[in-house]
């Protein structure tokens, strides 16, 4: 194992620059108090500094692939690690925390740090003006450094320390502009809807705690081989996946746990691009990537994740096709594209999963950062019937966002054909169940072509449906075309980083993952869960497949849509029932309402009446009264004549002395 | 020839009885706090009776006479702190009498 202790300094820049941002922020609101005309008065110098730690942090983050690169086989399983810290020593349970770059989250580390600084630098344009601006900042730089501590932990009580801490800043930053009201409501459901994966993250943590005495990840994997043996373990070891699987449904926004992340976009545009698109919400898949042994070792919560997987992405892509908001189409988009990812891990194809990760972090978060540009440009319109024709207006952000969608439908030889397309294969070669899964997530990619390419028709092409006169759409500032432009360029090429085995022969990321995947491939092995692979031909078919539905479906989401909404309109008569459905997101929101809304607050209610009220103020109210009761008797004691009160102590002075000769 | 030990000790006990009559039965705060020093008295005289006797079959024992002193002690104290509350009752109420103070009648 090769030391490298500069890692701490990963999370630790911009840990550093959120500090740093949130003293500007109070330099700011005291300035502001003597001047209310300063404008970002202090904290204009927030952008710079957080810039400034997610670029060092993202070259340290090149420092240590490199690293990792110049190391063997063996070495890169083990990966590079930063010298331990003793935390938590409890005698035969101990925890050590240490910062680790494995090939898994060398993949991470870049993807959050390279993506995260295009994104720090695009907000620096697009939260311009806003009186929160160094606030802004400094919550994206702690993000950043929870985020890097989610994925460099080497055991799953850091890891937990970064899954909650981005919990957090995703809370702070859905309610960014809390006081409009509804940010700070959209806010908290996604805390609470979270905290129920979290307890299910934590008692699973627990549990494995009493299967391996460690919480270090690796240790855990390499003991998982020893327990293949044991029905009885293999039982417990199956509760933690699936209660870990539980976690990772909240944070990935799965069914059912996902009606948190489409009312998120209520926070600003980059958040959604860097948390709710890129990084946070793959935290899900990077846990099941890295518990692969354990997931490998439990087969029936595999078809669990599959199956929740491709209901995720049916229900996303069925969804989106309904919105009116360009960006909670980007959000249903997200769900479903988080479903092809569980689909892919459940397949026991970790590196497709992470490969899709990877392609979705640069299209999704190009497609929400131009949204966030079209947003701008349009002065705060979200509703794609009120936009058209804006590719005119806003040349660069077209360009670049065709790029996006081109990319999330699939379409041949962009980034996200060759993710998608391989978790399709990996689904279909893995036969039994998961052809219904398979074809579930065909159906899923029609869709996603179909709903995309509808809203690059609605957004850019048709008439424009906007007041001409009030509204001048423009193209937004270079800090925010230039991270688009290269987030375009890596969504358009990102396939290359894996082309699929038919057309190399080696899968670059799959090699690249294979020191982190071959522990759970050695599982499936011993449990004779590895499938045949299909052969070329039906790989050539399917990627053939996928293209024509790409085509075809792309074509006809544009076509429809061309001229403008009004295709919406008459499917909404004709059916108005599944219109209302698909558009509510299947009213899962209804659901929850129903089923754990209404029962908790009966429940509160009922508690509030008789165990509150009846029963505990009762009690109180009724010592209350027994004192008054037994006051009102007692008192006439006190006759205030002082004879009397000798008399009383005479007796009492009496009595005691009895009582010592008794005794 | 030595008094025998009951009579000290019923006198002890007379003159503890009359201070108690004095202090419930009369209402003049001087003499409920002579009464006091009566009982202290009769007290000190059971003491000392006790550790004569105590003594008289044993080696000597002088914890009968040192309590005794003690009580005097307590008993001088408690005569000055008691005659100064009946100066300042009587600043207030111009009188000395013992029904006047019933403010805490309940």
């Amino acid at each position: 194992m090769k030391d490298y202790n500069l890692l701490w300094l990963m999370p630790l820049l911009p840990f550093l620059g959120s500090i740093l941002c949130g003293a500007l922020h109070f330099a700011t609101l005291s300035a502001r108090k003597k001047n209310p005309e300063i404008g970002h008065g202090p904290g204009a110098l927030a952008a710079p500094v957080a810039i400034a730690a997610m670029i060092g942090s993202f070259a340290v983050a090149v420092t240590a692939w490199l690293n990792l690169k110049g190391l063997d086989e063996v070495g890169r399983a083990m990966g590079v690690e930063s010298s331990p810290w003793h935390w938590i020593d409890l005698g035969p349970f101990s925890v050590d925390l240490s910062m680790v770059v494995d090939p898994l989250s060398a993949v991470m580390i870049l993807v959050i740090t390279g993506v995260g600084a295009l994104i720090h630098i695009y907000s620096a344009g697009y939260i311009k003006g806003d009186p929160g601006f160094a606030k802004f900042f400094a919550y994206l730089n702690l993000f950043v450094a929870m985020m890097l501590m989610l994925v460099l932990s080497s055991n799953l009580v850091g890891l937990f320390v970064g899954w909650e801490g981005v919990g957090l800043c995703s809370y702070l930053l859905i309610g960014f502009w809390y006081d409009k009201g509804w940010p700070a409501e959209a806010g908290q459901k996604a805390f609470v809807v979270n905290r129920i994966g979290d307890a299910c993250f934590l008692i699973g943590a627990f549990l494995l705690i009493r299967l391996f005495g460690t919480l270090d990840t690796s240790e855990i994997g390499a003991a998982v081989i020893g327990m293949l043996d044991d029905p009885a373990k293999l039982k417990d070891l199956g509760l933690a996946a699936l209660l870990m699987f539980g976690g990772a449904c909240g944070k990935s926004a799965q069914f059912p746990l996902m009606v948190w992340l489409p009312d998120a976009m209520a926070g600003p545009t980059p958040v959604s691009a860097l948390i709710h698109a890129a990084t946070m919400v793959t935290a899900g898949v990077y846990l099941i990537a890295r518990m692969n042994p354990v997931y490998a070792a439990c087969p029936d919560v595999l078809f669990l994740i599959g199956c929740v997987g491709a209901l995720t992405a049916f229900i996303g892509a069925t969804s989106a096709i309904r919105q009116t908001d360009i960006k909670k189409v980007l959000a249903y988009s997200t769900v479903s594209q988080l479903g092809y990812m569980f689909l892919g891990l459940s397949t026991g194809a970790w590196a497709a999963a992470v490969f899709h990760l990877v392609t979705h972090a640069f299209f999704k978060g190009l497609l929400f950062l131009g949204s966030g540009s079209v947003i701008h440009g349009m002065h705060h319109e979200q509703n794609m019937y009120k936009m058209g024709g804006l590719k005119r207006h806003m040349p660069k952000t077209f360009l670049t966002f065709m790029v996006g969608a081109a990319a999330l439908s699939g379409l041949p030889l962009m980034s996200g054909f060759f993710s998608k397309d391989e978790i399709l294969f990996m689904t279909y070669s893995h036969g039994g169940g998961y052809i219904a899964l398979w074809i579930v997530g065909l159906i899923s990619a029609a869709l996603t072509a179909f709903y995309t390419w509808r809203m690059v028709a609605l957004t850019f092409f048709g008439e424009e449906r906007f007041d001409v006169d009030h509204v001048h759409p423009h193209e937004s500032p270079s800090t925010m075309t230039i991270p688009l432009i290269l987030l375009a360029v890596a969504a358009a090429i990102g396939g290359l980083l894996n082309l699929p085995a038919v057309m190399t022969g080696h899968p670059i990321l799959h090699g690249w993952l294979e020191p982190v995947t071959e522990v759970g491939q050695e599982v499936l092995v011993k449990l004779h869960l590895v499938h045949e692979h299909a052969s070329h031909g039906v790989e050539w078919g399917l990627l053939a497949l996928g293209s024509v539905i790409a085509l075809v479906f792309s074509y006809l989401g544009f076509r429809r849509y061309l001229k403008g909404p009004e295709p919406d309109m008459s499917f909404a008569r004709r059916a108005p029932g599944l219109t209302g459905f698909l558009g509510a997101a299947w009213r899962l929101d209804g659901l929850f309402e129903v089923f754990i809304l209404i029962p908790v607050r009966l429940l509160s209610e009922f508690i509030s009446a008789i165990i509150d009220k009846l029963f505990i103020d009762g009690a109180v109210n009724g010592a209350a009264s027994i004192a008054k009761l037994v006051g009102d008797d007692t008192r006439k004691m006190t006759t205030g004549s002082v004879k009397s009160y000798a008399v009383w102590m005479g007796f009492g002075a009496a009595g005691l002395s009895l009582l010592l000769i008794w005794i | 020839m030595n008094v025998p030990t009951e009579h000290l000790l019923i006198l002890a006990g007379i003159l503890f009885s009359l201070g108690a009559l004095g202090f419930l039965l009369r209402s003049n705060l001087i003499v409920i706090l002579a009464s006091v020093e009566l009982m202290l008295n009769a007290a000190n005289l059971t003491f000392l009776a006790g550790a004569r006797s105590h003594s008289s079959v044993g080696p000597l024992n002088l914890d009968g006479p040192i309590f005794a002193l003690f009580v005097i002690l307590v008993a001088a104290c408690e005569a000055a702190l008691g005659l100064a509350l009946v100066i300042a009752f009587y600043r207030q109420k111009q009188s000395v009498d013992i029904e006047a103070a019933a403010e805490l009648k309940g």
